[in-house]
């Protein structure tokens, strides 16, 4: 594949070298860049995967673009309304590649290890930049054209061969106008955040995407009723005016629906021709100049000493002083629950791998209860209301608790953990217990409670014991994964290559516990006063198991090998 | 030393924002030379060897290698300088075969002797072995040694060390140490940062230490013997004012009562 960008790349050389490029530094620049890139996990997929050295094959993230450029040509086939399936095919199109540009992209953009290895050799300035640029439009087509693909072959089945080299010029019209809006977020951001908050700002935005793609992959087919899409008239809406995929679904429009095309939709078509290319052109003049600068100042300031700008300060916070010395008053156990609490609120690695949990539960709700075939949305709604099924809501919130507790004992830099192993720590317990309360401190209780405010305000005030009982349920539930599965001090083990199949098992077995308890829960729900009683005796046993939990000893516990 | 120096550097000044990191900063250095660039942290080296090598543009005062400004064509210097940093920055996806074609075809060599030269050094510092592996699995170690070699693939004239012998063992320190004096007699020129005197000491002919931006001391070890202190280490600590660190030991071993 890159051999085919870079041969292309050949082809613009005379051009290239009178305007003052060594073509043979921006040839051997392009191919060490492209070879990077294969090798580099994608943010997009890392999320979901374990290992994080392992490198998914270039032809893998290809086929996932290709799938997703599929799924979102599904639309294309809205027979009645074509303009409004190209609308939203457009929409998504351009979420889909802002967001992947912005989550996957920023980190090639802010290599900052070519400030030490190109700069210092003799490569001159315009060499440097226009390989940047190369080097973002192969990246940036490389998507467009994969997640097209199915798109154009699709329209060619439905509006004729013809439409197909149409269907490409709007694709390139979609990509130009992503490129721009992305420009303008990064421009933005940069203009007034520190770097320090512009890499959070990026991990959040990535956190985001992950739960979108997630989401709509789950709900869209449970929310789209295509009978009314069909029915909808987009041009009744003046703000449909403003939105970009609707001058480019206007072009097709235009040329393969002449019936139901009038002069405004010949002046949406233009607008979509025109507008990209102005963005585009305004990119590269006025927006790129200052933007490669600002990266650099981002890139430089990061590992540098000289510049004090970088250096975060933390603000003491009483609040979680009051907390720590609370709950968890042991010296030991206090500096588990502070370590804890410290690191999986501050490291990025953690929240992008626990954060997408926060959305993911809603989602899995709406997924697993908004059924029921040939009912309309509102309908289906009002069935949920009128069961018991929020209690799936509240047992789901355990998800978030697993989500942290499998990742809270891995860190990329486990090494830092050495800590723990030449301090005189008689019972490494304590700190297991520490990390255990401030992860239900931060995340699962907060959370529990957020959806438990959430369910008594829809189902009314009889839904409060469950979603305490739920809780602790979900509390137990934590213990037990913690004691037969994390065995890890916070934040000291590599991330795991692959797990045994030992704890496969341990894990199926503690799932089908929860969802024994679960589903008793749920057949002794119209019993009230049951479900208030067995709040007591489940409040005694996740005491009991915390008492167990703090009396691990090393013997107990895994640690790397090579710290 | 009746030559023309290699490189000269005259009235180098430099801010960054309000702060003055090089204050009008002058020095010749000639060929063949080994100069011991020492100084605390902060006192500017980075800095001065960030501009040599082009990493930083703006500067005030003048910047002249073999007769070509900085100013008008750093490419050409750039071409004269071999570089190997003190961050240990690398694109470790790479292989070092790989990063070490990638170095050398930035310098515009000949792909068969760059081939043939990476395999030859690779062997040499005993990574004969590990040619073809991914350097993200390499140690601090190994990685350090294809830096070395990156900044001296293409037979520079001028090699500018920042601490080169970090994360290596003994025998590669003494490895380095001895590559350091053959070079130099080659008449290659080098300037070596480091905060370890003893390596300085014994390896330099010429000893420059800077403190806030400013040359406080220049001269070979001997001269500086004479005027100073005996060891390296107590000279630096008298010119960059620490002479009184029995009392800082004091002042730590007073707060643990």
């Amino acid at each position: 594949m890159n051999k085919i960008y870079l041969r292309f790349v050949k082809l613009l050389n005379p051009v290239l070298s009178r305007a003052g490029v060594d073509t043979v530094q921006l040839y051997d620049i392009l191919r060490i860049k492209l070879i990077i890139d294969e090798r580099r996990p994608k943010a997009m997929f890392a999320v979901r995967q374990n290992n994080k050295k392992k490198v998914q094959s270039p032809w893998f993230v290809s086929f996932f673009s290709i799938l997703m450029g599929a799924f979102i040509g599904l639309t294309l086939f809205l027979n009645n309304m074509p303009y409004v399936g190209q609308t939203i095919y457009f929409s998504v199109f351009m979420v889909l590649m802002s967001l992947t540009l912005i989550s996957d992209f920023t980190t090639v953009l802010i290599d900052t290890r070519d400030q030490f290895i190109i700069l210092p050799r003799p490569v001159n300035d315009r060499t440097i930049a226009v390989s940047r640029i190369l080097h973002i439009s192969i990246y940036v087509l490389r998507l467009a054209l994969l997640q097209g693909l199915p798109g154009m072959v699709m329209i060619g089945f439905i509006d004729g061969p013809a439409a197909v080299p149409i269907f490409f010029i709007q694709i390139l019209e979609v990509t130009f106008m992503s490129i721009f809006l992305v420009n303008i977020v990064y421009l933005v951001l940069m203009k007034f955040v520190s770097p320090q908050k512009f890499k959070d700002i990026i991990n959040y935005i990535q956190i985001v995407f992950s739960i979108l793609i997630f989401g709509s992959y789950y709900l869209l087919p449970r929310l789209i009723n295509v009978t009314i899409l069909e029915n909808i008239s987009i041009l009744s809406h003046w703000y449909s005016y403003i939105l970009p995929p609707v001058w480019i679904g206007a072009l097709n429009e235009l040329l393969f629906h002449h019936g139901r095309a009038n002069l405004i939709t010949i002046f949406l078509a233009i607008t979509g021709l025109v507008v990209p290319l102005l963005g585009l052109w305004l990119v590269a003049k006025v927006l790129a100049p200052g933007f490669n600068r600002r990266l650099s100042i981002i890139a430089t300031s990061d590992g540098s000493q000289n510049t004090p700008a970088a250096v975060k300060t933390e603000r003491n916070s009483g609040f979680m002083d009051k907390i720590a010395d609370l709950v968890a008053p042991d010296p030991v156990e206090n500096a588990g629950f502070r370590i804890t609490w410290k690191l999986a609120t501050r490291s990025r690695e953690f929240k992008m791998k626990v954060y997408p949990a926060f959305g993911y539960i809603p989602i899995y709700f709406l997924y697993f209860t908004l059924n029921g075939k040939g009912q309309s949305l509102a309908e289906r709604w009002e069935n949920v209301k009128a069961g018991h099924n929020y209690i799936i809501l509240a047992y789901l919130c355990t998800f978030l608790l697993m989500a942290a507790l499998s990742n809270v004992a891995m860190s990329d830099k486990y090494k830092s953990a050495w800590v723990y192993y030449t301090t005189p720590i008689s019972e490494p317990g304590k700190i297991l217990s520490g990390m255990y309360k401030a992860i239900l401190v931060i995340f699962y209780i907060p959370y529990s409670l957020f959806w438990g405010a959430v369910i008594v305000s829809i189902w009314g005030p009889a839904a409060i014991n469950d979603v305490l009982l739920a809780m602790l349920v979900g509390i137990i539930y934590g213990i037990l994964m913690a004691l037969f599965l994390i065995k890890g001090l916070p934040f000291s083990k590599p991330v795991m290559i692959k797990q045994s199949g030992g704890r496969i098992v341990t894990t199926l077995m503690t799932m089908i516990l929860l969802g024994g308890m679960g589903v008793g829960h749920y057949f002794l729900m119209r019993w009230e006063t049951v479900i208030w009683i067995a709040i007591i005796p489940f409040l005694f046993i996740s005491w009991i198991m915390l008492y167990y939990y703090k009396k691990t000893t090393w013997e107990g516990l895994e640690m790397a090998d090579d710290l | 030393m009746s030559e023309t120096p290699l490189i000269q550097i005259r009235n180098l000044t430099k801010y960054y924002g309000t702060k003055l990191v090089l204050k009008n900063l002058s020095l010749d250095i000639y060929p063949g030379q080994v100069i011991g660039y020492i100084g605390p942290n902060g006192a500017g080296k980075s800095t001065t060897v960030k501009i040599l090598t082009g990493l930083i543009p703006d500067f005030s005062g003048e910047v002249i290698v073999d007769g070509i400004s900085m100013a008008n064509d750093p490419q050409s210097i750039k071409k004269l300088f071999g570089y190997v940093p003190e961050n240990a920055e690398i694109y470790d996806v790479l292989t070092p075969l790989e990063y070490l074609d990638f170095i050398g075809k930035l310098y515009g060599m000949e792909a068969n002797t760059l081939a043939d030269r990476a395999t030859k050094l690779l062997a040499a510092f005993g990574l004969a072995n590990n040619v073809n592996d991914r350097m993200d699995t390499f140690s601090k170690g190994m990685k350090q040694k294809v830096l070395l070699i990156a900044g001296i693939i293409h037979n520079p004239k001028i090699i500018i060390l920042d601490e080169p012998l970090s994360g290596l063992d003994a025998n590669a320190v003494i490895m380095v140490k001895e590559l350091i004096m053959r070079l130099s007699k080659e008449g290659k020129t080098i300037f070596y940062c480091s905060h370890m005197m003893d390596v300085v000491e014994k390896v330099s002919d010429r000893i420059m230490l800077i403190n806030k931006g400013e040359v406080i001391a220049d001269g070979t070890f001997e001269s500086l013997k004479q005027n100073h202190s005996d060891t390296l280490e107590r000279i630096f600590s008298k010119l960059t004012g620490r002479e009184d660190s029995g009392n800082e030991a004091e002042a730590i071993i007073n707060a643990l009562d």
